[in-house]
């Protein structure tokens, strides 16, 4: 294929933010370009996705749908390469759905400082496309760390609260992690220097690494740090509530339904395919820190009067699922839970969405401020209405089926994990009951003027629901997407 | 001397005559045209460096490609460094020649630091281009902190100089010749050789302000005029790691030399980095910045064996275009009087957003966070720190480099977060110079994150 697909993916939404230069100061026209632009790239992550099976027929390299391949920086042995398989491939199109909400539903809400909003936005966008991308682990950890300054701005400038501790801590907390792992992707690469002759950063030339345990510990433990502040998992979590809680909606959406992603995403792809041994080795300790995670954070959510820091605190909990799935490392599992990395975030940014418009309407997320929605947002209490359902994993809803693969899956390698996080299922359903009842149902205690959603808003929450709705009734065809790839990333191991 | 020769150092012949003829032009009509003459001179023999090549061997310096690109980048260095200079003091009001002069007369000698050949050539050169910074230091004559800072630098430096001086001479005493090339070609065993070595490394310690050689960079950081202080931590230093590069192959194979750069680099990664930590004032918080900045090159250079000669020039090239681009922001956004604490800075990203960008740019920079040239050149670093087997010290790199991210971010958060409050912005507008002295480092900062292959080519090609 000669269009560089994937690189256009990755760069147009960067070209996007300096087209917003000429119309710095018209506001009217910045919206609906960066809007434009991230439609475009949904667009091209469609197409990719309708046309998948004929790439799969025509590709080159085993596994992987396209692969994009270039010289950059031969002294240090850093090439531009990106590629394109089933997993990144679900995990483009929730970028670009996620982008997309993100800035419809932050459309009237920042009134200062849009240009440089919208920058910020469609910066992270590339970034976020180009972790999901990147097969070079230099150019991996390039944006990795690029994708952090955006999200860094935008706690920061158009947060809420105590903004700027959150965002400080979010990026300190981040770079930590990233730092060491930078120390480690030098030293393989350096090892692999030593073995094959070969400078290389790319993963599938560091596969042919032979590493001894003792290091591949080592190294395993830089990435799988770097992985879990963001995943996160339960005590390297502390970032995440105060963040989710203090970011714009369109921060805490991103930062939910992509962010949190990433640190799976890259431990799928390069943590346990690098690493297989350590992995295996250090499965027990995953497990646990996602059953503690699971636990705890819903008994926390549970005692939040903040509806964000509610949903922020139940994320840690659906992404402790997710952990158990990727260290089952199994076929089932693994499907499960990169698809549960879908729904999670497509549930959530939706659970975002709508706390964000009642915050725009009433200016205050306390849950005791509410009642008796109902009566007066029908429209928004039946989304919320919707969501927090999916959110406690009810069938025919998306959230379930990611459930049941991975603990299904899960119930085949290690039945007490399992049986445990059945447990778990429980949890949401106390959480969320409790707020949809106070917040929706119970009577009116304080009288507030609400309007219901707008047409907008309507758009962007009928969208999602019905992505919630197909996947949970007929998530075959994404599946049968992940099959490949997830036979390919699980094959080594018996 | 041929003619070839002659053509070999014109830069230097250009700059230390151009020096002297500002000096009679100021009698004749001073103002602030000088600074524009005095830039085509540094420009001239900018490109004077880079077009013409031509490898001399004259008594005192030996013109090579080495020589010819690390000068040119110094000279690139002053000549932003002239734009910023300009543009405040005409807001300051320091009419007269000295202060262009006198910055000729410091690239003179910086250029003489990357061509000497032998040590006491070394020594001439670096102490001129000190004494120049003596002077311009505490140019301005009016202003209370510049005359305790020149007096700090002063004395200082002539402290550095002396050991200097003195380990010249323990070496003369040992060998019986100054030529570098002499003295590199035995092997350093004898006691006084090393001595003498030891003494010279304190002094070029000093001037690349490495713990425990650095307490007077804070003070002498903070009280220079803004542009003396953005020349003074970038081009010193990088001419000061010049005369280090040529002087290492003198104790090539004594493994204390990997042990000194060892423990400089762990103490000054440690005390600038948590030292930044407390600062308020800008300057201070960048002078100990640049302590730890400077750390990262001595941990290149204890990798000296496997590439890290380059690593650490590729480093210092990287701290000079954002130390230009910081101090010459502070610069810029001071008016007539010095905009250093920190609290002042409050929401001017918006009021002046060129020089906040390149404020915020060159403190990325220095974090190292991608995609400025400051991660290229880290990963470089660590790369050769690596290889060399290195381990615990990187990891203490790297871990104090998180803490410097927390202070960088301190004024990008302070920059961009905070409402302005009572705070007057900058009063005028930028020049073009202005405008010419922050985009240029800037942009130099971005292009070397995103493709620093061609600066990669070029190191290799003149460190071989």
């Amino acid at each position: 294929m000669s269009i560089p697909i994937l690189t256009i993916l990755v760069f147009l939404p960067l070209a996007g933010s300096l087209l917003l230069i000429p119309v710095w100061r018209c506001r009217t026209l910045m919206q609906p370009i960066a809007l434009g632009v991230a439609l475009s790239e949904l667009a091209l992550a469609l197409w990719l996705y309708v046309s998948w099976k004929g790439l799969s027929a025509a590709a080159l390299q085993p596994g992987f749908l396209l692969v994009e391949d270039t010289s950059w920086i031969p002294t240090f042995g850093i090439r531009y390469t990106l590629g394109l398989d089933g997993v990144s491939l679900l995990m483009i199109m929730l970028t670009a759905i996620v982008f997309c909400v993100g800035l419809t539903v932050s459309w009237n809400s920042i009134k200062e400082k849009t240009g440089l909003f919208l920058a910020m936005m469609l910066i992270m966008e590339s970034g976020i496309m180009g972790v999901f991308l990147a097969l070079d682990l230099a150019l991996f950890y390039l944006f990795w760390e690029m994708m952090l300054i955006p999200m860094f701005f935008l706690i920061g400038i158009w947060g809420h609260g105590r903004r700027l501790y959150s965002t400080i801590k979010f990026f300190l907390f981040t770079m930590f992690g990233s730092l060491l792992m930078l120390l480690a992707i030098i030293a393989l690469h350096l090892l692999h220097a030593q073995q094959t002759g070969t400078p290389s950063f790319e993963l599938q030339e560091l596969l042919k690494t032979d590493l001894p345990l003792e290091t591949q510990l080592w190294l395993y433990a830089a990435f799988f740090l770097a992985f879990a502040i963001k995943f996160p998992l339960f005590p390297l979590h502390t970032w995440l509530p105060d963040a989710h809680t203090d970011a714009p909606t369109a921060g805490s959406v991103i930062l939910a339904g992509l962010l949190l992603k990433t640190g799976s995403y890259a431990l799928v792809r390069f943590g346990y395919t690098l690493f297989p041994l350590a992995a295996q080795m250090m499965t027990p300790l995953l497990y646990t820190l996602a059953l503690i995670g699971i636990f705890y954070a819903s008994l926390v959510a549970f005692a939040q009067q903040d509806m964000k820091r509610l949903i922020a605190y139940s994320s840690i909990g659906h992404m402790g699922y997710v952990a158990i799935g990727i260290a089952a490392w199994q076929p089932v599992a693994l499907s499960g839970a990169i698809l549960q990395m879908a729904n999670h975030g497509i549930t959530t940014a939706a659970l975002f969405c709508l706390v964000g418009m009642l915050d725009e309407r009433a200016h205050t997320r306390e849950i005791a401020a509410f009642g008796g929605v109902w009566g007066k947002m029908p429209i928004w209490s039946f989304f919320f209405l919707l969501f927090a359902v999916t959110a406690m994993g009810v069938p025919g809803l998306n959230s379930f089926v990611g459930e049941f693969l991975i603990l299904a899956g899960t119930m085949k390698s290690s039945p007490l994990v399992a049986a445990l996080a059945f447990c778990g299922v429980v949890l949401p359903l106390i959480y969320m009951v409790r707020l949809v009842q106070e917040v929706v149902f119970q009577k009116e205690r304080q009288p507030l003027s609400l309007e219901d959603l707008n047409p907008r808003e309507i758009s962007v929450l009928v969208v999602l629901a019905l992505l919630n709705v197909w996947v949970g009734i007929h998530p075959a065809p994404l599946l049968e997407m992940l099959h490949g790839p997830v036979q390919l990333l699980t094959g080594g191991l018996p | 001397m041929t003619a070839d020769d002659l053509f070999a150092i014109m830069p230097l012949l250009i700059l230390s005559g151009g020096s002297v003829l500002l000096l009679l032009a100021g009698v004749v009509r001073p103002g602030g045209y000088l600074y524009g003459i005095a830039g085509a001179f540094a420009a001239a023999a900018l490109l004077w460096n880079v077009a013409v090549p031509g490898d001399a061997v004259m008594p005192g310096l030996t013109i090579t490609s080495f020589s010819r690109y690390f000068s040119a980048f110094l000279y690139g260095t002053g000549l932003v460094a002239l734009l910023l200079a300009s543009d405040y003091s005409r807001r300051r009001g320091i009419t007269g020649e000295e202060f262009p002069a006198t910055l000729l007369f410091a690239l003179t000698g910086m250029g003489a630091a990357c061509a000497a050949n032998n040590l006491l050539m070394l020594f001439i050169a670096l102490e001129s281009f000190t004494f120049a910074f003596y002077i311009l230091v505490a140019i301005e004559r009016d202003s209370e902190t510049g005359g305790e800072a020149g007096l700090k630098y002063l004395l200082n430096g002539t402290l550095s100089a002396a050991l200097m001086s003195m380990g010249i001479a323990l070496l003369y005493c040992s060998r019986g010749t100054l030529q570098l090339a002499e003295l590199a070609s035995l092997p350093a065993t004898e006691p006084l050789y090393l001595t003498g070595s030891c003494l010279i490394l304190l002094g070029l310690a000093f001037k690349l302000s490495l713990v425990p050689a650095h307490l007077w960079t804070p003070d002498v950081y903070q009280g220079a005029p803004a542009p003396v202080t953005a020349l003074l931590s970038t081009a010193s230093k990088a001419a000061t790691l010049a005369a280090l590069l040529l002087f290492i192959p003198l104790v090539n194979g004594w493994r204390g030399i990997h042990d000194i750069f060892w423990m400089l680099a762990l103490l000054s990664l440690v005390s600038g980095n948590l030292a930044a930590l407390l600062q308020n004032s800008i300057k201070r918080m960048l002078a100990w910045s640049s302590i730890a900045q400077m750390g990262y090159v001595a941990l290149a250079l204890a990798a000296a064996p496997s590439g890290g000669k380059a690593s650490a020039v590729f480093y210092a090239i990287m701290y000079a275009a954002a130390g230009l681009a910081s101090f010459g922001a502070v610069s810029l956004l001071s008016d007539r009087n010095d905009r250093d604490i920190l609290e002042q800075y409050r929401g001017l990203g918006y009021k002046s957003p060129l020089a906040g960008a390149a404020l915020a740019v060159s403190l990325f920079s220095l974090a190292g966070i991608p995609p400025t040239a400051g991660f290229m050149a880290k990963f470089a670093v660590f790369r050769s720190a690596l290889r060399n087997g290195e381990t615990a010290l990187t990891t203490v790199a790297i871990l104090t480099a998180l803490v410097a991210v927390f202070f960088y971010l301190r004024v990008v958060v302070t920059l961009y977060m905070k409402p302005p409050g009572e705070q007057p912005g900058p009063d005028a507008p930028l020049t073009a110079a202005g405008v010419a002295a922050l985009t240029i480092p800037t942009l130099v900062t971005l292009f070397l994150g995103v493709y620093p292959q061609p600066l990669l080519d070029l190191l290799t090609h003149i460190m071989a």
